[in-house]
């Protein structure tokens, strides 16, 4: 039991009042020639000082509710199953390439004269990001959609609906630049202000071609610190991409000459497969080149969202302030009651009542 | 106020000269035959006795000697104990001055002396008249009772002023309500033992009989200003009728003691009720 605390702490100088009811006679007084041959009474004594302590009582806990007393409600440790997560889906120009295996006959596909026709990456992403969003109905999803600037297409709700319209609506569009950085960030301001009630994934599908500048990676690191979450970086590889796990730079497709050679070096610590990893939070990569290799991916994800996350939830703070006013209104109902029973002329009357 | 008289009648002969309506016991001219004297020894030809003439064989002449019709003192005492202030049903102190001058105007009318003695821890001047026979004793009360204000919680005053008394025997009506504890009662009574004392008992129906039957409320005793908190229900209302009753017993009895015997007014004064009390007092 945490101590009671009080919001008006200094109402409770008027506790003194219920001493009123000890000072006051509160019931009518008749004059009486002698009480000397009046019968000692228990009963009658018993009664007047129910009366005043149930008088006092009234006054005490109308004051203690006046002063709003609370418990901090302390923490509870509680599991929470489920995984929020936010899905950083980048429709960058790339990511209308066809993934890998199925970029051949494009023409073809297009022609309709192929059954293995033509799959771009966000096409596939967004098909098997739906299946995983039905499988799990317990998560909670955000979307943010990115390419040179993140949008926030579906917050972090339940609104699963939203969060659907918000996938299908992605398309892809070059526009030259990635904002990888910026995504991740807007993707983490959907934790924040949220209790931590269940384990918090990003889930980055994309297929590289991003840099994170160095200042921005400080930030991130320390945005991904705070809000507990991990990054999950879904690698869809299209046809003529390298591995991200080669040391190379990621989304880059091709290196021809040696000032590319060189400017890939210096870059080196920028590619995202080696940022992630240096960013000191869970991360886990998948490389995926394939439908069915995103299915396995997705696999992999659920099966690490579907730990239970052990979490600390702050209880709200317990007023007591009701019951009080609840025991007030009960004990003035019954002094209602006892005043009605007052005599009001010392007198009986004809029908035998005291009224 | 209604005039009524309140015919009083004693069991005894008062003392004393002054002629009056009851039967005393010095000679003197009255109708109650004393003795047979001779004209010689008592020269008064008017009372003279012709039957116990005649009878005489000597043919002396006798006269009759009555006992004198004597005048009685008439003394009411009064408590002014705060408690006689109480005004339930009945203005107590209103059917105090009823008592009182009643009294008065009957005393006037039978010719005896009239005193009265109003008191409470001591004498009260302004409610004090000498037993004489005074003649607007009866208007003199209606004047000057209601100023007087009944206080205090002990009847000092009261016992005092029994030696203030005639030493002869005389009829004392002691108005009170007699809320006195048993030792003050036996003083009183003792105190005023050689005379012939009516204890008159004021009680207010709604000090008892018509009290609330249930409801709560607080009494202030009028004597000692003590409030006590009641609950008015059947039960109490059962022990409070015992409380009473014992207490108008221990009131009887000591008056028995003293050969006294209490007349209770409850509510009005109605001097025919007291009438009918001396009618029954010694039969």
């Amino acid at each position: 039991m945490s101590p009671l605390h009080f919001l008006k702490p200094e109402l409770l100088w008027l506790l003194p009042l219920a001493v009123l009811p000890l000072l006051s006679h509160g019931v009518k007084q008749f004059s009486y020639p002698s009480l000397m041959n009046w019968p000692k009474d228990v009963a009658s004594l018993n009664v007047r000082w129910a009366i005043r302590a149930i008088a006092a009582l009234v006054i005490i806990s109308l004051v203690i509710a006046a002063a709003a007393p609370f418990t901090e409600g302390g923490t509870e440790s509680r599991i929470g199953l489920g995984a929020e997560i936010v899905v950083v889906l980048d429709r960058s120009g790339s990511m209308s390439e066809g993934l890998k295996g199925r970029d051949y006959n494009r023409q073809s596909a297009e022609a309709g004269e192929s059954d293995a026709h033509f799959l771009s990456k966000i096409e596939a992403a967004r098909a098997v990001l739906l299946k995983f969003m039905q499988q799990r109905p317990a998560d909670t999803f955000g979307i943010v959609a990115f390419n040179a600037s993140p949008i926030s297409v579906a917050s972090l709700s339940s609104d699963r609906a939203l969060a659907e319209a918000a996938l299908l609506s992605a398309q892809s569009q070059s526009t030259g630049f990635t904002a990888l950085g910026r995504a991740l960030a807007l993707a983490l301001d959907y934790f924040e202000g949220r209790p931590y009630t269940a384990s918090r994934l990003i889930l980055l599908v994309s297929d590289g071609d991003a840099v994170i500048e160095g200042e921005d990676q400080e930030i991130l690191k320390q945005a991904f610190i705070r809000q507990r979450a991990k990054l999950m970086w879904i690698y869809v590889r299209g046809e003529r991409e390298q591995s991200i796990l080669d040391t190379v730079i990621a989304g880059d497709n091709e290196i021809i000459t040696a000032q590319d050679m060189a400017y890939a070096a210096r870059q080196q610590m920028a590619s995202m497969h080696q940022v992630f990893s240096q960013l000191g939070m869970p991360y886990q990569a998948f490389e995926v080149d394939s439908e069915q290799g995103l299915n396995k991916a997705i696999q992999a994800v659920s099966n690490a969202t579907n730990q239970p996350t052990r979490y600390e939830y702050r209880l709200p703070r317990k007023h007591y302030a009701h019951y009080l006013y609840m025991l007030a209104i009960v004990l003035m109902g019954l002094l209602v009651w006892i005043k009605q029973q007052e005599i009001v002329v010392w007198q009986s009357s004809p029908s035998g009542k005291s009224r | 106020m209604k005039q009524q008289w309140i015919d009083y009648r004693i069991q005894w002969k008062p003392t004393g000269h002054q002629s009056g309506a009851m039967r005393g016991l010095s000679a003197g001219i009255g109708d109650h035959l004393r003795a047979l004297a001779l004209l010689r020894d008592y020269p008064d030809p008017r009372r003279l006795d012709l039957r116990a003439s005649l009878r005489d064989p000597f043919e002396r002449l006798y006269v009759r000697d009555t006992y004198l019709n004597t005048a009685l003192k008439l003394i009411v005492l009064v408590d002014a104990s705060a408690s006689m202030g109480y005004v339930g049903a009945v203005n107590r102190w209103q059917v105090a001055q009823d008592i009182a001058a009643q009294l008065a105007l009957s005393a006037y009318r039978t010719g005896d002396a009239f005193g009265l003695y109003v008191a409470h821890q001591s004498l009260i001047r302004e409610g004090t008249l000498p037993p004489r026979l005074n003649r607007s004793a009866w208007h003199w009360i209606q004047q000057r009772f209601h100023h007087i204000q009944p206080q205090g919680h002990r009847i000092d005053g009261l016992i005092h002023v029994t030696s203030q008394l005639p030493r002869k025997r005389s009829l004392v009506f002691l108005v009170s309500d007699f809320g006195w504890s048993e030792s003050d009662i036996k003083t009183m009574f003792k105190k005023l033992n050689h005379h012939d004392v009516i204890p008159i008992v004021l009680e207010d129906p709604f000090e008892v009989t018509q009290a609330p039957k249930q409801g709560m409320a607080i009494l202030q005793d009028a004597e000692t200003g003590q409030s006590r908190f009641v609950w008015m229900r059947a039960g109490l209302i059962q022990s409070l009728a015992h409380k009473r009753l014992q207490h108008q017993q221990m009131l009887q009895q000591l008056s028995r003691l003293y050969g006294y015997k209490p007349f209770l007014v409850h509510g009005q004064f109605n001097p025919l009720a007291l009438t009918h009390y001396f009618m029954e007092r010694h039969t």
